[in-house]
């Protein structure tokens, strides 16, 4: 048996150390993100009560102890799983009982190609820090993303009920129309970097613009920030876009659902947030660069440098994601509870007439410029 | 003849056209407050209300389940006038005017109060001329503190012996009051004398 073993391990010893490798970085990676997305729902409560000079969830304790609302989301979990699960008679049971988790794992599948942090040395095995590294892994992404619309559209069109059906079908409409801004607002950050790997164009944007601008994606393509973020929370189903579950109106797809079912929707949502600021993150605000840190320490540009040993650096530029991550989704929150809901044709009409010509021409420019440059750099 | 009022809507200007930097002006209002909020906390107007409270203007400073206040000889200093019935908004107190050989003459034979249809406005306390009802048991019907919670149905339906249990101390306010009281005083007067 032990001789099996070790045979086992020496002929296969790369792929072992991948799979444990793999499992562990998933592990991490998709716990970190949960916890996030937990502090995220209790976050977004916090800030629109704030907003609106209130104090917002303070009350759930445990033996009195609230440490200002953090025990809400528990709360939270503990609610909605104790909840009936119910069916409406007239829905149709597989799909209905489908739609939730297709929207929840096509969400957390995109997670595996998020560069998360450059590598890690442990027991002098090199760890990258990314869980599928592909070269296409921002069309792997665009691809499984779009995925999310048979959430709300199979959730809306088999619970039966007109509001759902509704509901729906501006889901449908929306993010199908989005989704293509999305895409062309992500075209010139891959002509610009010259890579579809999500890895490499986060390589790419530690590199400096006249030797001291990070080579961000917003110093490059801040229009395509801008169209991408748009897009972005559009695709989220979050106000100002928000029609399709219009909380004060038709109540949305979602209508029929309960217990963990709803549950399932509403971190699918606060889990699209965070998967929304990674992108920004990752495309337009260096992933995890820290300005000026190099493999070696800080190498300001005018000053001297400072040498960091490895260990520190890495550790650093996960916590540079982290914090970035972190911020964007607050300043999400912010926005939602700034901005008022468009009307319906209002979006539509945003999306087709306003937002795709624009996204075209800012990427018919960009490959003008480059192709008067030659190749940048980068 | 209609008479047809035109209303001019302003036309957006270029920059409120462009709508980014109107939406970076509405962060700048959300934002003050969140910020303001966040580190001053104190300027939030919420009071987290069973931990403190405020008093509220008018005689029902408090407003938590009723009771009716007792004279000196355990009398109800209620005179069975009906104000209180009359200007309740939810019609929840039911009194029955009784005769007593108290020089106010009058007493409330039943005295109802169904806590169920109750809004808590505190009218009753404003309305009544003896200061005989009042709100001040800080027992919220149906609530924790609430002794006859557990009775159900039943235990929001206050009769005249639930009012006057609660808190015998002993009121002196009042225009009835004062002649009630010395009535009493008289009628202790005349058995010494006897």
């Amino acid at each position: 048996m032990q001789d099996i073993l070790l045979n086992l391990w020496i002929s296969h010893k790369t792929q072992i150390v991948f799979v444990i490798e793999s499992f562990l970085k998933a592990t991490i990676f998709l716990n970190g993100i949960m916890a996030f997305t937990a502090l995220l729902t209790l976050g977004e409560r916090k800030v629109s009560a704030l907003m609106q000079d209130r104090i917002g969830p303070n009350r759930a304790s445990i033996f009195g102890l609230t440490l200002g609302g953090l025990f809400h989301p528990i709360a939270d979990g503990i609610k909605l799983l104790t909840k009936e699960d119910f069916i409406p008679e007239k829905a149709d049971k597989v799909f209905f009982t489908i739609a939730p988790i297709i929207g929840l794992v096509s969400v957390l599948t995109c997670f595996a190609f998020i560069p998360f942090g450059n590598h890690i040395e442990i027991l002098g095995h090199k760890v990258r820090l990314l869980i599928a590294d592909i070269d296409s892994s921002v069309f792997m992404i665009m691809a499984i993303s779009s995925m999310a619309i048979y959430s709300p559209f199979m959730g809306g069109y088999f619970s039966g009920n007109n509001f759902a059906f509704l509901g729906a079908m501006r889901a449908a409409a929306q993010m199908i129309s989005y989704e293509s801004v999305i895409g062309l607002s992500l075209i010139p950050m891959l002509i610009i970097y010259s890579s579809a790997s999500m890895s490499e164009i986060v390589v790419k944007q530690g590199n400096l613009l006249m030797a001291f601008i990070p080579a961000w994606g917003i110093f490059l393509q801040p229009l395509s920030f801008l169209i991408f973020l748009t897009a972005a929370v559009a695709e989220n189903k979050r106000t100002p876009f928000d029609v399709v579950e219009g909380e004060s109106e038709i109540v949305g797809y979602f209508i029929e659902y309960s217990s963990m079912r709803f549950g399932a929707f509403m971190f699918a949502e606060f889990v699209e947030i965070i998967l929304v600021s990674m992108l920004s993150v990752t495309f337009f605000l260096g992933g995890w660069q820290v300005p000026y840190l190099s493999e070696n320490g800080f190498n300001f540009p005018f000053s001297s440098a400072i040498s960091i040993p490895p260990i520190i650096v890495s550790l650093l530029q996960v916590a540079s994601f982290a914090i970035k991550t972190a911020l964007f989704s607050v300043f999400l929150l912010i926005v939602r509870w700034t901005l008022p809901r468009m009307r319906f044709d209002q979006i539509m009409s945003f999306c087709w007439k306003f937002l795709l010509p624009l996204a075209l021409a800012n990427l018919f420019i960009t490959a003008l410029i480059l192709r008067y440059l030659g190749t940048v750099r980068l | 003849m209609i008479k047809v009022k035109n209303i001019k809507i302003r036309e957006l200007n270029i920059w409120e056209r462009i709508y980014i930097p109107e939406i970076i002006r509405g962060l700048g209002v959300t934002l003050r407050h969140l910020f303001s909020n966040l580190l001053n906390p104190s300027s939030i107007p919420t009071i987290s209300y069973p931990e403190e409270k405020v008093l509220l203007p008018g005689h029902a400073k408090e407003r938590s389940r009723h009771r009716i206040k007792l004279r000196k000889d355990g009398t109800p200093k209620c005179v069975a006038c009906m104000l209180c019935a009359t200007i309740c908004p939810a019609k929840c107190i039911h009194i029955e005017a009784g005769e007593t050989e108290n020089f106010v003459e009058k007493y409330p034979k039943k005295f109802d109060i169904d806590l169920s249809r109750c809004v808590m406005c505190g009218l009753c306390v404003e309305a009544c001329p003896e200061d005989a009802i009042i709100m001040d048991t800080e027992e919220i019907p149906g609530g924790a503190k609430d002794r006859n919670a557990s009775y159900g149905k039943d235990g929001l339906y206050a009769t005249k012996e639930q009012l006057f249990e609660k808190k015998r101390e002993i009121s002196t306010f009042g225009a009835a009051n004062r002649l009630a009281n010395e009535f009493l005083l008289s009628k202790e007067r005349g058995n010494r004398n006897d």
